[in-house]
């Protein structure tokens, strides 16, 4: 295992990545090379369709690129098997997903711990620490209640208390506002960046909305499965 | 930092959810799931429950059957002798006598022997009649037959030409219904002759390999016979041999004595020890094939499971791929399915295995049967199997689900 570029949180190299349509297979990525230092907030936009999800999802370790190499923390996870990628994924990385993907069956408490469960922690404490993550995100007084009964911006801000319960040092977003009004989204964006301020958790964020694009340090334009760099407007 | 963030990255010690969570979360789970749990637990509620009602059933009518042969000895040699069936049977003599002391001699593991001699006849007490079977027999009877007395004294050898008689259990009570007390020193009157009363028997219970139940009957002196029928004939001699070793050999021993004393009669002997044997293996190879038939309804519930967790795995494949951005691992996820089919099959096999207990008290119940005993090999098999056949039949869909991606699991479908 080879360790190189210390202060890179996230690295890809040469990262090509097809999907398997029945028997040919359709390329979304191609050579795709950059890094994201620890700390910084980084905004990836682009057209729909061309490839936003599936670079987050290469860097999140939820898939694994065709081909070309992918650097977590300094490690190489390319090769590493299904339980090395959970173990780092429940280690270092906080998910929000546009649809929330709370789960109905817990209420919100249930839901901030379970990423603490899979660690290992016993429940008390898990619930104890996930009561703390509520808190932060203003929703301490919601805990017992279901996802079904809560708002869409109270959903978000619950799974933003469940991406941050296990202290990760990356945050991983996609279209985290996609579902909420601009105010709400406004205010989540707000949230997660006073998170990248605070505590230096590294914020990757992939946004349609070029005002949010904006708030970030960095943006990265994805177009035609290539990225470029995109100044800010 | 970040190097020591990479060292402990994978490092799986202590990792994944405590066992306490891993049971708790199928049980809430299942909760949620309602209807559709409660039909795949209704399956496998119905295999347990034929497998222990039947288990327990097929125990109780096996020991039903044996409570009813308990009576006889598990010594006992009984020889049957009749009459062969090619028409001489004017020509036979009738044998009233045999010298059972000479059987003893010649057959030294027999230590004791009886003819039978059995008629039926009215007989009369203090003015009463009561049809009965009038046995004839010698003083040995009491010990072939572990004979206990109530009242008074056996017939002895000395009796053999007196006209004494003990009564059987039953006699005594039929005339007591009468109202009439029986006692030793009554006289009761038999064909044309008097008799003294010197004992009464207590009851012996049943015996179906004898040609009738010493409790129906009176007992009289072998040699007494011929004053109830002109011709008394020996139809069975009960002999017991303690020694078990030597049991069997001894059989077409007494068979061919008895042939000796009684030319040109057929003789054969049964032995109700092996008769019972036969019996309990008969009666547990149908236990068995009862279980078989609730095997197969296990079977059908664990199609049930299956049914079910395919199921609760498609529709919960979203939940499957947040669980792994989580951190859930392959083995977790499995686990998660896994435990959720044995929960359900578990619930099922208690609650069956309590029906089948209930349904099969309340047959062995109904049936008049003695009081339930319980089969202890029911509750372990049964619910033992229904747990097996919820793991076995949870195993598939919980690796298919554990065998998705995140990617995979998190797209919509
Ligand atoms: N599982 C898949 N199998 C086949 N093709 C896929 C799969 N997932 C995505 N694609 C294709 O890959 C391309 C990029 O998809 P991706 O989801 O990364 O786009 P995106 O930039 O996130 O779009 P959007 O902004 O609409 O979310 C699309 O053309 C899509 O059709
Ligand atoms: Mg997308």
């Amino acid at each position: 295992m080879q360790r190189v570029h210390d202060t890179d949180l996230i690295r890809l190299e040469n990262i090509t990545h097809a999907y398997a349509t029945g028997a040919s297979s359709q390329a979304v990525l191609y050579d795709v090379s950059f890094s994201v230092p620890t700390g910084q907030s980084c905004a990836i936009v682009g057209a729909s369709g061309s490839g936003k999800s599936t670079l987050l999802n290469l860097i999140g370790l939820l898939d694994e690129p065709t081909s070309g190499r992918v650097l977590l923390a300094g490690e190489d996870m390319t090769n590493a098997d299904a339980e090395s990628r959970a173990i780092a994924r429940n280690r270092i990385i906080g998910f929000v997903f546009q649809s929330f993907n709370l789960l109905p069956r817990l209420d919100a408490l249930d839901n901030v711990a379970l990423p603490l469960l899979y660690r290992g922690i016993p429940q008390p404490q898990a619930r104890q620490a996930a009561l703390t993550q509520l808190e932060r995100v203003g929703l301490s007084n919601r805990s017992h209640h279901r996802p079904a009964d809560m708002s869409g911006g109270q959903r978000q801000r619950v799974a933003i208390a469940r991406a941050l319960v296990g202290e990760p040092s990356l945050l991983l977003a996609d279209e985290p506002t996609g579902n909420l009004d601009s105010q709400t989204a406004q205010d989540i964006i707000g949230l997660l960046l006073s998170l990248n301020r605070e505590r230096g958790t590294t914020l990757v964020v992939v946004t349609h909305d070029t005002g949010i694009a904006d708030r970030m340090a960095r943006c990265i334009q994805v177009r035609d499965g290539r990225i470029e760099e995109a100044g800010h407007a | 930092m970040p190097r020591r963030a990479a060292i402990t990255l994978t490092s799986s010690h202590g990792y994944g959810p405590s066992w306490l969570h891993l049971v708790r979360e199928p049980v809430e789970n299942l909760r949620q799931l309602g209807r559709r749990a409660v039909l795949a637990l209704l399956g496998i509620a119905v295999g347990c429950m034929a497998v222990v009602a039947l288990l327990n059933i097929g125990h109780n009518a096996e020991r039903e059957a044996m409570n009813v042969f308990k009576g006889m000895g598990s010594d006992l040699l009984v020889a049957n002798v009749q009459i062969p069936g090619s028409g001489r049977s004017e020509a036979l003599p009738n044998v009233a006598t045999l010298d059972t002391a000479a059987l003893r001699q010649a057959i030294p593991d027999i230590t004791a022997a009886a003819p039978l001699i059995l008629t039926s006849s009215d007989a009369r007490l203090k003015g009463h009649a009561l049809s009965t079977t009038i046995l004839g027999s010698n003083a040995d009877l009491p010990g072939v037959l572990d004979l206990q007395l109530a009242q008074g004294r056996f017939l002895s050898q000395f009796d053999t030409h007196s006209t004494h008689a003990v009564l059987g259990a039953n006699v005594a009570a039929a005339w007591e219904n009468a109202g009439i007390h029986a006692q030793p020193g009554d006289r009761i009157q038999i064909g044309g002759y008097l008799f003294q009363v010197i004992g009464i028997l207590q009851p012996a219970g049943q015996n179906p390999l004898l040609p009738a139940p010493p409790d129906d009957a009176i007992l009289l002196p072998l040699e007494g016979m011929r004053r109830i029928i002109p011709s008394p004939q020996i139809t069975s001699v009960l002999a017991r041999n303690p020694n078990g070793a030597t049991l069997v050999q001894t059989s077409p021993a007494l068979q061919q004595w008895v042939e000796g004393r009684m030319p040109g009669y057929e003789v054969n002997v049964q032995i109700p020890r092996l008769l019972l044997e036969g019996m309990a293996k008969q009666s547990r190879l149908f236990s068995w094939l009862l279980a078989g038939l609730g095997s197969i309804a296990l079977l059908v519930g664990g199609i049930g499971v299956m049914n079910v967790m395919v199921m609760n795995v498609a529709e919960r494949r979203r939940e499957i791929g947040v669980r792994m951005a989580l951190g859930a691992r392959p083995r977790d996820i499995a686990r998660l399915f896994l435990l959720e089919a044995v929960v359900l099959a578990a619930t099922g096999a208690l609650a069956g295995a309590a029906v089948g207990l209930i349904m099969a008290w309340a047959f062995v119940h109904y049936s008049g049967w003695s009081a339930f005993s319980f089969s202890a090999a029911a509750l372990p098999l049964g619910i033992g199997s229904a747990i097996a056949t919820g793991l076995f039949f949870g195993l598939s869909p919980a690796m298919a689900a554990a065998r998705l991606t995140p990617v995979q699991a998190l797209r919509d479908a």
